[in-house]
């Protein structure tokens, strides 16, 4: 199992992969230094309750988009490098079970994002230093903002993952992500039970953790069908 | 050149991105339907309804969609060894990017067409007793669709260039998203190719925030300028370009 995740991890060096994952949140942060620096007496005055949570709003405002299209973006990379070479059967003819192949793929998708989610944490209090927002950093409240929408997204990392690698076409899995994307901009309308809604965080019980805890069940669910479709799928 | 275009033509009927133009206007669509603005609902409601429609359909998705159609044009060469074969043929190399980039415009207008149908629609489910602004709903599909051409002609070039079908995309991604900041600055906004779209196809209103009190004039010189700069790039770089 390990043997296979470091494979995959060497597979998508020189692959722009390691890139996109930086980017990610260096994107987010470089557009929100920019709009408080532009605005920095007007956002200022309008936080100046609590400017860290203010700055931590606005980056996960655009955070939660880019989450999503990054995602879709980095599993169809992963799944597309056995594609492309049409490799799917090497890959499977390995003495390996299908099982851990599929998960070793979902793992990196998460393993990935996750360093992405915790670069856009560190990121955010160096931002907010930069800024001047004092040092009483609210460590506690960075770490659910930075997590919790990264454990509720968790439906889409393995649908995503399953559809890259199940359809060789990979329009269909973009195009869904960016569906998801511009979904999940306007999801806050939404009724609590819509898996778009959880990574904003919000529901009728104020508690972010349901989001979460609802996140990682459906997310679990989602990779086993995958996982079980994967197993009884032909490889051409 | 029209024998090429046929020829594209089939190709695309074969694969089932066509499927894609109606995505963004059916879910705008929806929005507009569902959508129940208070107030004084008698006044300008068709552009209302416009403006919410055109927030779904071109902050994001119309950006991005062309993305997806350039991409997709280039994907069965890359695929299947396409280039070469394609190019072994008595065909200008100029003509067969031309025709593929036409090809995505040509998607991209009837993706703008079933918007329209979807605003009418909008208005005539909910009765609107207003007579409908014909020449505001025609300047910004219109306009939307113009706007789209430079991000078109960047697309395609990036698209030629790289064989994966997500790396194109990535950079439209990290040009895109930027527009939900970028639109609300008056500053940045008018000089954002990206934002151009969203820009295009808002209608105007007595009181439009950020970048949507610019001239009209400036926002076609960034759209000219960009597309010129976008397309001959790819053009030459196509040209030139070993296979």
């Amino acid at each position: 199992m390990f043997g296979i995740l470091a494979s995959d991890f060497l597979k998508i060096r020189r692959k722009m992969i390691w890139f996109l994952i930086f980017l990610g949140p260096i994107g987010v942060l470089s557009l929100q230094a920019v709009n408080f620096t532009l605005r920095y007496e007007y956002l200022t005055d309008l936080y100046k309750a609590d400017l860290w949570g203010g700055l931590m709003n606005n980056v996960t405002m655009l955070a939660v988009p880019t989450i999503f299209i990054g995602l879709a973006i980095i599993t169809s990379m992963i799944a597309n490098i056995e594609h492309q070479t049409n490799s799917w059967k090497q890959v499977l003819a390995l003495p390996i079970s299908k099982f851990s192949v599929f998960t070793a793929k979902f793992t990196l998708g998460l393993i990935l994002l996750f360093v992405s989610s915790t670069l856009l944490g560190l990121g955010t209090i160096i931002l907010g230093l930069v800024l001047k927002f004092g040092s009483s950093i609210p460590y506690l409240e960075l770490l659910k903002i930075i997590y919790y929408p990264y454990f509720a997204v968790m439906p889409f990392i393995a649908l995503q993952i399953w559809l890259a690698i199940t359809y060789k076409n990979q329009a269909t899995a973009l195009t869904i992500g960016i569906i998801g994307t511009v979904v999940s901009m306007y999801a806050v309308i939404f009724p609590d039970w819509v898996p778009y809604k959880w990574p904003t965080l919000e529901n009728q019980w104020g508690e972010p953790l349901y989001s979460v805890g609802f996140g990682l069940l459906v997310g679990l669910l989602i990779y086993l069908m995958g996982l079980l479709d994967f197993i009884r799928r032909d490889v051409k | 050149m029209i024998k090429v275009f046929q020829s594209e033509f089939l190709k695309l009927k074969k694969s089932s991105i066509w499927l894609l133009i109606f995505v963004s206007p059916l879910l705008s669509t929806l929005v507009g339907i569902g959508e129940a603005f208070v107030g004084d609902s008698n006044e300008e409601e068709w552009l209302i309804t416009l403006s919410i429609m055109s927030y779904i359909h071109a902050l994001l998705f119309l950006p991005l969609l062309t993305g997806v159609f350039s991409a997709f044009v280039c994907r069965y060469e890359h695929v299947g060894g396409g280039w070469k074969q394609l190019l072994a043929l008595p065909v200008s190399r100029g003509n067969i990017y031309s025709v593929k980039f036409l090809l995505v415009i040509m998607l991209l207008a009837l993706t703008q067409l079933l918007f329209t149908v979807g605003v009418l629609s909008v208005g005539f489910i909910k009765g609107y007793n207003e007579a409908i602004p014909v020449g505001e709903i025609l300047k910004s599909v219109m306009g939307g669709w113009i706007a789209c051409m430079p991000l078109a002609a960047l697309q395609m070039f990036v698209s030629v260039a790289w064989s994966s079908f997500a790396a194109p995309l990535a950079i439209n991604v990290i040009f895109t998203l930027p527009n939900i900041l970028v639109v609300n600055s008056a500053k940045y906004g008018p000089y954002s190719p990206w934002a151009q779209p969203f820009l295009a196809m808002m209608p105007r209103f007595d009181e439009s925030f950020g970048a949507l009190n610019v001239p009209p004039e400036t926002l076609f010189i960034v759209i000219f300028g960009s597309f010129a700069l976008f397309f001959l790039s790819g053009f030459t770089y196509f040209q030139r370009k070993e296979i």
